[in-house]
């Protein structure tokens, strides 16, 4: 095995060598859950020209997992991390791992759980049924058990994997209350097979938490403070320019994520106020800590300095 | 595998062969017409198995665009250079165990054992390693064809008749001499065969890799339109990359046979 | 088809498999001291005496054994529907020519097919359990069986043949008495085939759809930031794998003692 990590090694050393070089500056990032109206942030900004005006390339590498968007942007290999769950950012960073929060990613979240049968209309009805989340620790999972105790509720959750997974899962009867993240299941929704049961936001617990979050290299952070400086603001400006009323914005996301553009709208309209993508702050930390421990992703709370460290949100300017 | 005695006893039987072209015309037939049932009855969940028109639409709609070669190049390359690091590699650890008895047997089983545990549980470790790009790929695709390669070569090396290698040893050829003179020739067979076992799992790490983190390539494709519930394009992607498969396998198992050499 | 490329020397506990465990230490030792003083980074590699301090924390606190039974029942379910429908396919095809000759082509092209790509198929059809696990071990392992059931029932010795056909045995007599065993052993070298290609499948789907037994665990310590903890997972699976092949190897010898 050695032998084919060094002969790779040095093979890919040559391929980084002869990289093209850009009159802008390149930010290499990791981007978990390709399609999402959150996720299509930095895509969209481009395609309008908006980083590219901050002197900025994109390359935008997507993820089928956090764990896979958080460990390049550990290992350097990419400058920032985008949609990176909270818990698992505080995990690497409570290991000593150079990874910092430059700003939340969603805030509350998007996602909503459906039924099939026509008789679980509200989570009420799910009493002695499954409910779907995603994998244990996932911010899903947090945003069934708020569910479970904040309506005193007896359904069962049942981890089910992603939308896909679930929605086969929920047509064929193997869990009776499914999740999804727009715009996925929408299309579904409108011909009349599923309808929504749930928002995660009907949980109060949810509604005040920054569930994923921005993150960069520590060591990027400190070297291209100024590049991920502008970064910051092109991704502001950007998420002014996703919520304008110019049409060019549907069409982009709806070719995107492959949707129609009417749902492509509903998903921007209906799911995703504003105030769920801003950056400026973490919220919630008081609820995510001690979560953070009870899941074992940190040993101990995290002290008020090492959050100080943690949390570097450039300020909007 | 015996695929390839098994493909010549079959050749022999030229006479039934318009029966055998019925058999396989109806079996074809048959399945078609079980999955269109199947889409049609309801009794699975009717996304999932999507009628043949619409895996057949989604085919060419695949096909006619630019982009799907472009994502298809891309692994190709990855896979391309995987099996190339991976071989040699494999080559030059296989030539030195099989000949060395002492290394072989203080090294070979680690090789043995590490050679089938499944690969795809290292990409956390090559994506630390070796970033988001397709060298992070590319390894897990080296990794997986490395240990084929090298156990192949190092057993066709201590199979190698004894004769020729005194041969050599009577001419007084080099280390280097003997390499390419007598052993590369006289192995063809196992490094062909190493080769085209480490073609397809260099095929299956490389693409998985890109399942779970990339831009580009077909696995890229494959896992977007699964997540996106493209169902009848998933189902012509999956198809395109078996006949690919299945294609490249046989092309490098034809190259070990088109010399006429009989495999033992 | 690795394992059978080099059916050479096993380790045996002679002077160089030493040299071997030696080299691995060495090899440990300098990762150790490149880590500690920090020519590589350890949030990319953990020390190695890391990974071992890890190792009583991943088996209490994760449940590894229970992990291991899970991973081991759908390794082993997959291996029952093998052996029964991987043979009965095989002696089938070996009966019916026509069969063998339109279809046997077309198994070995599947042992050649990147089955587990096919992992989000097999999720939309069986759903995210257990059976899709099992399902993509059993169809990724199928063909070997198949084709080495071929192999041995045609390659029955004619002496042995013509001795049933002198003794006027029935042709299911002469199939149960002389084919059959006489096949065994070539079976059971498909069912070995079948039994590792289903193990690699098993884990390796659990560890993409991060659900069942030891796959999982590794996506869920990674996901978690615990890497040395990942690495002893990693480890761990190793040794699960290395323990299977050896058994398997051992059942095997014990089955054909002539060779």
């Amino acid at each position: 095995m050695k032998h084919v990590v060094g002969l790779a090694a040095a093979a890919i050393a040559m391929a980084t060598l002869t990289a093209p070089a850009a009159a802008d500056d390149l930010v290499k990032m990791t981007i978990g859950q390709r399609g999402n109206w959150d996720t299509s942030i930095t895509h969209l900004g481009e395609k309008a020209g908006i980083f590219k005006r901050h002197g900025l390339q994109l390359e935008m590498i997507y993820t089928s997992g956090s764990g896979e968007t958080l460990q390049p942007v550990i290992s350097g290999s990419v400058d920032l991390g985008l949609a990176v769950g909270t818990l698992g950012a505080m995990a690497a960073y409570s290991k000593g791992a150079p990874v910092r929060i430059i700003g939340a990613q969603a805030t509350g979240a998007a996602d909503y759980w459906y039924a099939k049968n026509p008789a679980i209309k509200t989570l009420k009805d799910t009493n002695g049924h499954t409910i779907a989340f995603s994998t244990n620790g996932s911010s899903t999972h947090s945003v069934v058990r708020a569910f479970i105790d904040e309506f005193k509720l007896t359904a069962k959750p049942q981890p089910t994997g992603n939308p896909s997974a679930t929605l086969t899962a929920v047509m064929t009867d193997q869990v009776d209350v499914g999740w999804a993240a727009p715009p996925f299941g929408l299309k579904e929704m409108e011909e009349g097979k599923i309808h929504i049961v749930a928002r995660a936001t009907d949980a109060t617990l949810v509604r005040g938490q920054t569930i994923r979050v921005l993150v960069a290299n520590a060591d990027a952070l400190v070297k291209r403070k100024e590049v991920i400086d502008r970064f910051m603001k092109a991704y502001r400006e950007s998420i002014d320019y996703l919520y304008s009323s110019n049409p060019q914005v549907m069409k982009d996301y709806a070719e995107f994520a492959r949707v129609s553009e009417p749902l492509a709208k509903r998903v921007r309209d209906e799911f995703f106020p504003k105030s769920l993508v801003n950056p400026d702050q973490i919220h919630g930390l008081e609820t995510l800590i001690p979560e953070a421990v009870n899941l074992k992703f940190i040993p101990t709370p995290l002290t008020k300095e090492q959050i100080a460290e943690l949390i570097q949100i450039l300020p909007r300017k | 595998m015996a695929t390839t005695d098994r493909l010549t006893r079959f050749v022999a039987a030229e006479p039934l062969v318009s029966h055998v072209t019925l058999l396989r015309i109806a079996i074809i037939l048959a399945v078609l017409a079980i999955w269109e049932f199947m889409a049609h009855s309801g009794l699975l969940y009717r996304d999932v198995v999507p009628s043949l028109f619409a895996i057949g639409k989604a085919l060419y709609d695949l096909l006619s665009h630019a982009d799907f070669y472009f994502n298809l190049g891309v692994t190709a390359a990855e896979i391309g250079t995987a099996l190339l690091i991976g071989g040699f590699s494999g080559l030059a650890v296989g030539i030195l165990l099989g000949a060395n008895r002492f290394l072989s047997k203080a090294f070979e089983p680690y090789l043995y054992y590490l050679g089938p545990t499944p690969k795809i549980i290292f990409f956390p470790i090559m994506i630390m390693w070796f970033g988001v790009g397709p060298s992070s790929k590319i390894a897990l695709g080296t990794l997986s064809c490395f240990f084929p390669v090298a156990l192949s070569v190092a057993a066709g090396m201590r199979q190698i008749d004894k004769v020729l290698i005194r041969v050599g040893q009577s001419f007084r050829a080099s280390t280097w001499q003997m390499i390419t003179k007598i052993y590369l020739p006289a192995m063809r067979h196992p490094i062909i065969n190493g080769i085209r076992l480490g073609l397809g799992v260099a095929l299956i790490g490389t693409l998985l890799a890109e399942t779970k983190l990339s831009n580009k390539g077909i696995g890229f494709l494959i896992i977007n339109a699964y997540s996106t519930f493209d169902m009848p394009r998933m189902y012509a992607m999956l198809i395109v990359l078996f006949v690919l498969a299945i294609g490249a396998n046989a092309l490098v198992g034809r190259l070990g046979d088109l010399e006429g050499i009989k495999r033992t | 088809m690795t394992i059978a490329a080099a059916r050479q020397p096993g380790p045996r506990f002679v002077p160089p498999a030493l040299v071997g465990v030696a080299a691995l230490l060495v090899a440990l030792l300098i990762m150790e001291l490149l880590i500690q003083f920090n020519f590589v980074s350890r949030f990319i590699v953990p020390p190695p005496s890391e990974i071992i301090g890890s190792f009583g924390r991943v088996i209490v606190e994760e449940h590894v054994f229970s992990r291991f039974l899970l991973t081991l029942g759908e390794c082993l379910t997959a291996g029952v529907m093998l052996t029964v429908f991987g043979i009965a396919g095989g002696v089938l095809m070996h009966r019916i020519k026509l069969l063998q000759q339109a279809c046997e082509t077309w198994v070995a092209a599947m042992a050649a097919a990147p089955v587990v790509l096919a992992y989000p198929l097999f999720m939309v059809i069986f759903g995210r359990n257990a059976w899709t696990i099992i399902m993509m071990g059993f169809f990724a392992a199928l063909p070997p069986v198949i084709l080495k059931t071929i192999e041995g029932m045609a390659n029955t010795r004619k002496v042995l043949v013509n001795v049933g056909r002198s003794f006027n045995l029935t042709p299911t007599q002469q199939f149960w008495k002389i084919m059959f065993p006489a096949a065994l052993p070539t079976i059971f070298v498909g069912v070995r085939l079948g039994l590792i290609f289903a193990l690699i499948n098993i884990v390796g789907v659990e560890f993409l759809i991060n659900y069942g037994g030891l796959g999982q665990l590794i996506n869920d310590l990674a996901e978690r930031y615990d890497l040395a903890g990942t690495y002893a997972a990693i480890c761990f699976v190793i040794l699960v794998s290395v323990l299977f092949f050896m058994t398997l190897e051992k059942a095997e010898r014990w089955l054909r003692p002539i060779d």
